[in-house]
């Protein structure tokens, strides 16, 4: 018993996701996964789903069940699915049989939307996870994009079994984060103004890095610095050379050497993701040890 | 020789925490020879006597990175465990690393500028170059990616002010007094000094790279 799922559109940052390949930093390669991941749970328990899905962005996606049938979850953002032509809500989970035709176009908010299955995807795992990195071009379908073309088996298809799911509280207000490697390369009033003046972010944006508007000029007066190659996290904020700064995402380069001034925290760095080009946001520092505490009482 | 016998006492070392999942370590802000070892040593200590809640220990060139899950370890545990291990690091056997042969055809489009800038004529940089084994000093910064040192004073280039926007596999690299060998395309601002068939990355294998910082490479003419 399988179900075949063809793509029939695509936008050009579609992938393959699971939870993220850890433990090869020391190889070059960074763990992707999803841009969101509270999402990606979310679809994922919304359906009951294995291992893996796909991250679509405001392109869209549609996709047609050439065989069998099979429980699709959904979630992330704000889009509008429809199946066989009707609305369904969002998010939410749908059983898709065979010749259903299922479409995805964007709504209000978001950048990343996901779909999880009920069954499992037949891919080949790569060092134990199925996450696309467009970095080091491995995972998912032959480590690239998916394309118009692209189909993809599920084994054990099962209809889908939603199970009851709280609605996530959306945070809202600064994105938060904690001092970063180099922030004491800074000087003091760069630091107060990166706090108390706004960003937008860009139309430069991807799986790799987010680049931010500065339109308050906090970095305008950045000097080059010569620093040493070091480790990079997600959520690393670097200062290029000519002052604009770059939020490191999840298929963020192992190493770098641009100074980082700061590192967006754990429980925010989904909502940062989310944010579209030209929207305006403000940063906020806190302890490590209260970023930690966000991310329990988030997850728990 | 594995050019990794400690002769100096290693840097004291600093601990940043890195976003609210990891602590770096750090023996240096500037690259020297023995910081490197330092990290190189940390990352062979820990690798044989793992923290508790430890997900992945890298190396770096003069730090190593521990990730950790913070919403099962807490950072002041990690470090306080840390700190135990950077007390004995002096007295860790010095790493043993692997050594190998890295045959090079020396034909890269840069090498003729690189020997005029080092005031050599190439086959006098050829010789220089290859004189003795190298450091891995770090990987890791791209896949399979290693760069390699360090060479004395006579063999320290700038790096290109343009950046070549790409570079195939297998592509030998030198700048800043070391030598690195590419095992994906990417982009570099580094001189293309040679080609080599010695490939470091096979995502299907475990590990998928070959090459460790702290191994020794000696660069060989290729036939």
């Amino acid at each position: 018993m399988s179900a075949i799922i063809a793509i029939t559109r695509a936008g050009p940052l579609t992938s393959v996701q699971d939870d993220g390949r850890f433990g090869q930093l020391r190889h070059g390669i960074s763990a992707s996964g999803p841009m969101d991941g509270a999402s990606y749970r979310l679809a994922g328990a919304l359906v009951g789903a294995e291992q893996g899905g796909v991250e679509f962005t405001t392109a869209g996606l549609a996709l047609r069940l050439q065989s069998g049938s099979c429980g699709v979850g959904m979630a992330g953002g704000s889009f509008v699915a429809r199946h066989n032509g009707a609305i369904v809500g969002w998010p939410g989970a749908v059983t898709l049989e065979a010749g259903d035709e299922f479409n995805i176009t964007p709504g209000s908010a978001g950048n990343y939307g996901y779909l999880r299955f009920a069954g499992r995807l037949v891919l080949p795992a790569m060092m134990g996870s199925l996450a696309t990195s467009s970095r080091a071009r491995l995972g998912g379908v032959a480590g690239r994009a998916l394309q118009v073309g692209d189909v993809l088996e599920l084994a054990e298809p099962r209809a889908a079994a939603p199970q009851a799911i709280a609605a996530a509280i959306e945070a809202e207000g600064p994105i938060r984060f904690v001092w970063g490697l180099h922030a004491e390369l800074f000087p003091t009033q760069t630091r107060q103004r990166f706090v108390e003046t706004g960003f937008t972010v860009s139309r430069q944006l991807d799986r790799m890095g987010v680049r931010l508007e500065d339109g308050g000029g906090v970095f305008a007066e950045a000097r080059s610095l010569s620093l040493v190659s070091d480790a990079i996290v997600p959520g690393d904020i670097q200062i290029l050379g000519d002052g604009t700064p770059i939020v490191l995402m999840r298929d963020h380069q192992p190493t770098g050497g641009y100074p980082r001034i700061a590192t967006i925290i754990s429980a925010d760095i989904d909502r940062f993701a989310q944010l579209r080009p030209g929207s305006d946001l403000a940063f906020a520092p806190v302890s490590v040890a209260h970023a930690q505490q966000l991310l329990r009482n988030q997850q728990s | 020789m594995t050019g990794s016998t400690v002769t100096d006492t290693f840097p004291t070392p600093t601990l940043v925490l890195l976003g609210d999942s990891a602590v770096l370590v750090r023996f240096g802000t500037v690259l020297t020879d023995v910081a490197n070892q330092a990290a190189i040593a940390l990352t062979g200590m820990l690798d044989r006597e793992p923290i508790e809640g430890v997900l992945e220990v890298v190396p770096n060139l003069v730090s190593v990175l521990l990730r950790y899950d913070p919403r099962r370890s807490a950072a002041a545990d990690i470090a306080g465990q840390l700190r135990l291990r950077l007390f004995a690091l002096a007295d860790a056997p010095a790493l043993a690393g692997q050594a190998w042969t890295v045959p090079v055809h020396f034909d890269g489009r840069d090498l003729e500028s690189v020997a005029n800038l080092l005031k050599m004529t190439i086959p006098e940089f050829i010789a220089a170059h290859n004189a003795a084994p190298l450091r891995v000093l770090a990987t890791g910064f791209a896949p399979g990616f290693v760069y390699c040192g360090l060479h004395g004073e006579a063999l320290v280039a700038p790096r290109r002010t343009e950046v070549r926007p790409m570079v195939s596999p297998g592509t030998v690299l030198f700048a800043a007094g070391q030598t690195a060998i590419t095992a994906t395309e990417l982009p570099t601002g580094w001189h293309i000094i040679g080609r080599t068939d010695f490939g470091n990355f096979d995502p299907t294998a475990v590990p998928p790279t070959r090459l460790q910082a702290g191994d020794a490479i000696q660069f060989t003419v290729a036939a």
